[in-house]
């Protein structure tokens, strides 16, 4: 246990190192939620100032020493804040901190949230005496000192059942209505934008611009995260967005964003737009959690994750495509982005949306498959149908995937260019098929993009004659 | 790549005529499509400023270990106090040109093992045999070679052009260290930084050509687990014992058994590098352990065969081989051992003289020559030698305990001033724990056995072993195979969270863990920053010696935590040449993460790992010249390196000044402003006694500048929390690394508030996301 003062009354220890301890069964006191109870949860409300009272610890209605050892228990926690600069929107973000704060704690192990949780005590803390009313001090502490803006904080821990029951069902309702609020929350229902600049250690001209409908390319950032990391840390990393005028509603061009990229990246950034990856695509930064690739030969996207280990139809690895957009910058086609907002309704809107999306790998698509249109679902190929970017033209063609339609239309109209296609050049050397003893010289660069540069070094060539005609 | 050849017979153009035309080229040489930076195969003048930088930030401090100089006829010159040499030269200088021939030899060692290893690979398995250390999982295959020399190389003959580099600056640094040279400390520092940076291209190209050629593990998290300890012996067998660290003649000793359908009858174990990377050919092959078990484990007898390649090998290998009756086989050059060479003799002639006993030892220069005698050998000799031992059996230890005098002789020589004659007192006594306590400390030495140190004739090593068969018995673990590079997606998957200190550091526990308790030492750790989510990596010895423990599940570390690149994992990288890998990690971190150019831009890439990669070394127990070259490789990157015990009489540290606060300012990237960042890292080169002070400066010298708020709390939290553990008390200059009250841990708010306040801290301006100690990098000039 460390010399803490700030704990120095809890009889385990509180840090850093506790995070991430995995309590085995052997180990573990008891269990509250779990797999195997089906009501639990954890609920923060924001409450008016008058209606906390500040450090009051609440036990509905046995302690963890009171507790079968052995068994799983039905176990809620109500933590119940106020503060003049609270909004009811923070309780969201407010509420994960209780899954990081409670894992500090030696011998508590946390898992999950809302009503998934899953706790586990162990033996060696219940012996030490921890009880709800040490978890609840340091959560007391922890919440007040990380979110200054609460003034006042009480907690209530449930371990009866009947009670947990009551509550549960109240917490189910908190859960939905948050929900609702959050998918219903538009771009254009906001004026305020967040920024994030974490990654420009790594990708100086990256800006990460978050918006109701478009998370954070790491994924781990939405609009209510970025509005509640401002507020508690204003000189910190992630800051307000005035949205300001809008200048492109339909590819997502707001004059304000635009001012704070150019100014955050020093002015090699000069616009951004948000619902397209051509022209002035959002940069990628280098932590993005997937990718999409431009096919030209389809005139679509395909996407690759990270954690994607084969090649893609155009041979190439998540890294090779991450390489070639990394680093904070623009480059059409190819457009870092996170899970979440392959979610949202705004997903590369401009740019046609899923219907401009030709391949996926096939974890993607299980993930996606709420949010894929039912429509195009089972148009669109993962690694298990194609592997080449021929088997990918061809599988478009026979399950007639709408690009094909746009395909045609542009054979049509010949005249009109298609969208800023770029060619990715793989990072290998193109293989020169060379023929040794051939009669004559055959080096076969791959394709015409791979232009190679020959260098002679010591070239000396003889002939045994060199004769000089002169052209009459 | 295969020659090129053109002919044409006949061409007809408005302007040639050509009949006969034919064209060849030598090599032909794939370029590599990112244009060279500004320091393409450097030469000793090229990084000289980036090394005064370096060392302007973190000067030497030097620990004489001798004051004379004594190598030329002039001397011996006595240098202290101030006194100047007959040369001229100062202690400052000799101290330092003396750390130079240090590295210089290491890295000569490992550019020599090198030039042997490819040699005979480009041998058996064609110039043109391909370059393959992790598949698609890694395409920047040869970070160390790519950075220093631009070469970019897709074959085994590329790496020899690399290899020459190595060669040639190897000559000048060694030239420099000749009477009458360099004058200036802080220029034959800068050349130790050479030295270290050509040895881990040595050590790439060593590392890379053995992992391709023999299909080691290619960047695999997952490799394998293999035996190690001595008791994973099995005595019923015939033994082959190799031991060093060039691996081919092991590998057709491995190859000899297999075609001979003798892969489960002999046990093929080994000592030292060799055998960590015999077992990435074959999980069948055992590690005995580290080198400092050689000679306890040559006594036991168990091995009817001794086979030596180089390095690290004992030098009276051969009398205690003679000991026990083993036949020795010296199957390189550089390391002779007196024998006669054989090369040219027939197998039989060969393994008739050594089963009859007729010579002790033969040199034998081929390596597939070398796999069938061994095999050959330890089958007849087996039978013959029964296991001949020269390690004394209990009664005989406490028979033998009665007649010593406690002189103290046998401590006082003894490296580590073990308490001997003590438990000699107590083994008398008839109890034998004392001494047998004494087992793990031991290094092996064999120091008390010299010439007339006991009087009574006592071997004193020998009776520890022989104290010690229970704790013996147990001496059985697992260990992870070496695995090899880092892949590219593993880079890219940290690569973020340790640019910004979330994850808290990279710790490299690295070097011969040859002191006492050294590999319980490193151990502990490991486990200590495993489950603090740092990432742990490992090689060689102390790559073993982690093995050598087991956690409260009763297993080992390689068994309780995974071999992935990531918060939590413990990556066993392989043998000493794997360090590469481990420079190669962060030199990829800046070039695959962050984008910076790799192709000759040695400054760049340095400038950002300095900065920005929270990585340490830690070096405990080490021993060799090799490892102070190995080290000084981290050092020109700017990575912090931590020895100890005994790591003063690498003769200096680099140590930062953290009261000096002109010394830790940095330039924004973005701006040009000169921005204060606190001591981060506070030194290059430190050596610490205790295991307890290195565990506190492990999470301090991970700080950065470019920690982000949440990354600077989560260090700061370690380095507080273990200083508190070990010293009771909180540190004095916490102060110091707090920029912000966002860098203050969560858990530990109301203690560092107080001392902020009473050390009367003042909040300073957001740190830079883009620090660089060069102008150069500046993109808006300020």
């Amino acid at each position: 246990m460390s010399a803490s003062s700030m704990f120095a009354d809890i009889p385990v220890g509180v840090g850093v190192i506790y995070e991430g301890e995995r309590i085995r069964k052997p180990q573990m006191y008891v269990e509250l939620g779990g797999p195997n109870i089906k009501e639990k949860f954890e609920l923060l409300r924001v409450r008016p100032i008058n209606e906390v009272e500040d450090g009051k610890i609440t036990i509905i209605d046995r302690d963890i020493k009171e507790l079968e050892e052995g068994s799983s228990i039905p176990y809620g926690i109500l933590v119940e804040v106020a503060g003049k600069d609270l909004e009811e929107e923070m309780e969201g973000v407010m509420e994960r901190r209780i899954h990081d704060f409670c894992n500090y704690i030696e011998g508590f192990m946390h898992l999950n949230q809302r009503n998934a949780i899953w706790l586990r005590v162990s033996k060696k803390s219940v012996e030490r005496g921890l009880s709800f009313i040490h978890i609840g001090k340091v959560l007391q502490r922890l919440f007040k000192s990380e979110i200054p803006l609460i003034e006042k904080i009480q907690i209530t821990f449930f371990t009866n059942q009947e009670k947990v029951k009551r509550v549960y069902e109240e917490a189910l309702k908190v859960y939905e209505a948050r929900d609702a609020r959050a998918r219903g929350l538009k771009d254009e229902d906001v004026d305020v934008f967040y920024g994030c600049t974490l990654c420009q250690s790594f990708a100086p001209t990256h800006v990460c611009v978050i918006t109701p409908q478009r998370y954070a390319n790491c994924g781990a950032i939405s609009w209510f995260d970025g509005r509640a990391a401002a507020k508690v840390d204003p000189k910190g990393p992630i800051f307000a967005v005035e949205k300001g005028e809008c200048l492109d509603p339909f590819n997502g061009e707001y004059e304000g964003v635009n001012k704070v990229v150019k100014e955050r990246t020093l002015g090699a950034i000069t616009r951004v737009q948000l619902y397209t990856a051509f022209n002035y695509p959002h940069t990628s930064c280098g932590c993005f959690e997937a990718t999409t690739f431009y096919v030209p030969e389809c005139n679509g996207m395909g996407i690759v994750h990270r954690d994607f280990k084969g090649k893609t139809p155009n041979g190439l690895t998540f890294g090779a495509i991450a390489d070639s957009t990394a680093g904070g910058r623009q480059v059409d086609g190819f457009h870092g982005l996170s899970f979440e907002y392959m979610r949202s309704h705004k997903f590369l809107k401009a740019d046609g949306g899923w219907d401009r999306i030709i391949w996926l790998p096939s974890e993607i698509k299980e993930r996606m498959r709420d949010y894929i249109p039912k429509e195009i679902y089972d148009k669109i190929p993962t690694e298990k149908e194609v592997n080449t970017v021929e088997e990918l033209k061809s599988f478009l063609k026979k399950n007639k995937h709408p690009i094909v339609q746009s395909l045609k239309e542009e054979v049509k109209e010949e005249k009109e260019k298609p969208i800023a296609p770029v060619t990715i050049v793989p990072t290998q050397v193109p293989t020169i098929t060379l023929q040794p003893q051939a009669q004559s010289p055959t080096l076969t660069p791959t394709s015409a993009e791979e232009a190679i540069t020959l260098t002679f070094k010591n070239l000396k060539i003889y002939a045994d004659k060199l004769i000089v005609k002169k052209k009459k | 790549m295969a020659n090129l050849k053109i002919r044409i017979d006949e061409l007809h153009t408005d302007k040639i005529i050509a009949k006969g035309f034919e064209f060849r080229v030598g090599r032909l040489i794939e370029e590599w499509e990112e244009e060279p930076g500004p320091t393409q195969m450097p030469n000793i003048a090229s990084l000289r400023d980036w090394d005064r930088k370096l060392l302007s930030k973190y000067k030497p401090f030097y620990l004489p270990f001798c004051e004379l100089c004594c190598l030329c006829t002039m001397g011996k010159c006595d240098l202290s106090q101030g006194k100047r040499g007959a040369c001229g030269i100062d202690m400052a200088a000799q101290q330092s040109r003396i750390v130079l021939i240090s590295c210089t030899l290491g890295a000569a060692t490992h550019t020599a093992h090198a030039r042997h290893l490819l040699d005979e690979l480009i041998a058996k398995y064609g110039p043109d045999h391909p370059i393959d250390v992790g598949g698609a999982s890694v395409y920047v295959e040869a970070p160390n070679i790519r950075l220093v020399t631009g070469i970019k190389p897709k074959t085994l003959s590329d790496l020899e052009d690399a290899l020459e580099y190595c060669e040639k600056e190897l000559i000048h640094l060694l030239a420099a260290c000749h009477t009458g040279q360099e004058g200036d400390n802080i220029d034959f520092e800068s050349k130790v930084f050479h030295a270290g940076m050509i040895d881990h291209v040595a050590l790439e190209i060593c590392d890379i050509a053995q992992i391709s050629a023999y299909n080691f593990p290619k960047a695999d998290p997952e490799a394998p687990l293999a035996d190690i300890g001595i008791s994973v012996i099995d005595p019923t067998k015939p033994t082959i014992l190799v031991i060093g660290h060039n691996v081919p003649p092991s590998i057709e000793i491995y190859e000899y058994m297999k075609k001979a359908g003798l892969e489960d009858s002999i046990e093929l174990c080994g000592i030292c590098c060799t055998a960590l990377d015999l077992t990435r050919k074959t999980s069948k092959a055992k590690i005995v352990g580290p080198l400092s078990h050689q000679l306890r484990f040559i006594r036991s007898g168990l091995a009817d065969v001794i086979v030596v390649d180089e390095q690290c090998i004992r030098t009276d290998v051969l009398i205690e081989a003679k000991r026990v009756h083993a036949p020795l086989i010296s199957t390189h050059y550089r390391n002779f051992q007196g024998l006669p060479d054989r090369t040219k003799d027939s197998i039989d002639e060969i393994v008739k003289d050594l089963v009859s006993a007729q010579v002790p030892g033969v040199a034998l220069l081929d390596s597939e020559k070398v796999g069938e005698v061994a095999v050959k050998v330890a089958l007849s000799v087996f039978k013959k030698r029964q296991k001949f031992k020269a390690i004394p059996l209990e009664p005989e230890v406490i028979k033998d305990a009665k007649r010593c005098t406690r002189c103290g002789n046998c401590q006082r020589v003894c490296p580590n001033y073990l308490p001997i004659p003590e438990a000699m007192l107590a083994v008398a006594n008839g109890n034998l724990e004392p001494l047998s306590n004494l087992y793990e400390a031991c290094i092996g030495c064999g120091r008390c056995e010299a010439y007339d140190v006991c009087h009574q004739g006592l071997k004193p090593h020998s009776m520890i072993v022989g104290a010690s068969r229970l704790k013996m018995e147990q001496d059985r673990f697992k260990i992870r195979i070496g695995r090899g590079a880092i892949q590219d997606t593993e880079i890219r998957a940290v690569g973020g969270p340790i640019v910004m200190g979330e994850i808290p550091g990279v710790v490299a526990i690295v070097g011969c863990a040859n002191y006492p308790g050294s590999w319980k030492d490193n151990a502990i750790i490991a486990e200590e920053f495993l489950k603090r989510k740092f990432i742990v990596t490992a090689s060689g010895c102390a790559a073993m010696s982690i093995s050598m423990y087991k956690n409260e599940d009763n297993q080992s570390l390689y068994e309780a935590y995974p071999g992935i690149f990531d918060a939590g994992g413990l990556v066993n990288c392989g043998s000493c040449v794997a360090n590469s890998h481990i420079s190669g990690a962060l030199i990829k971190i800046a070039s695959i993460f962050a984008k910076r150019k790799l192709n000759s831009n040695y400054e760049e890439i340095a400038d950002y790992i300095h900065n920005r990669v929270g990585a340490v070394g830690l070096a405990w127990g080490a021993m060799s010249q090799k490892a102070s070259s190995i080290a000084s490789g981290f050092w020109r990157l700017g990575v912090p390196v931590i020895v100890g015990p005994h790591g003063s009489k690498y003769r200096r540290g680099l140590l930062g000044r953290k009261d000096i606060k002109e010394d830790w300012y940095v330039l924004d990237g973005r701006t040009g402003k000169r921005v204060y960042v606190g001591p981060t890292p506070e030194h290059l080169f430190i050596s610490v006694e205790k295991k307890e002070e290195a565990m506190v400066l492990i999470p301090k010298l991970c700080m950065r500048p470019s920690d982000t708020t949440k990354g600077r709390a989560i260090k700061l939290y370690h380095y507080i929390d273990l200083y508190t553990k070990f010293y009771g008390i909180l540190p004095d200059d916490i102060h110091l690394f707090v920029r912000t009250k966002a860098d203050i841990p969560t858990t530990m708010k109301e203690e560092v508030i107080k001392v902020l306040e009473e050390k009367g801290w003042k909040e300073s301006e957001i740190p830079s996301l883009d620090p660089t100690l060069l102008s150069k990098f500046v993109r808006v000039k300020g």
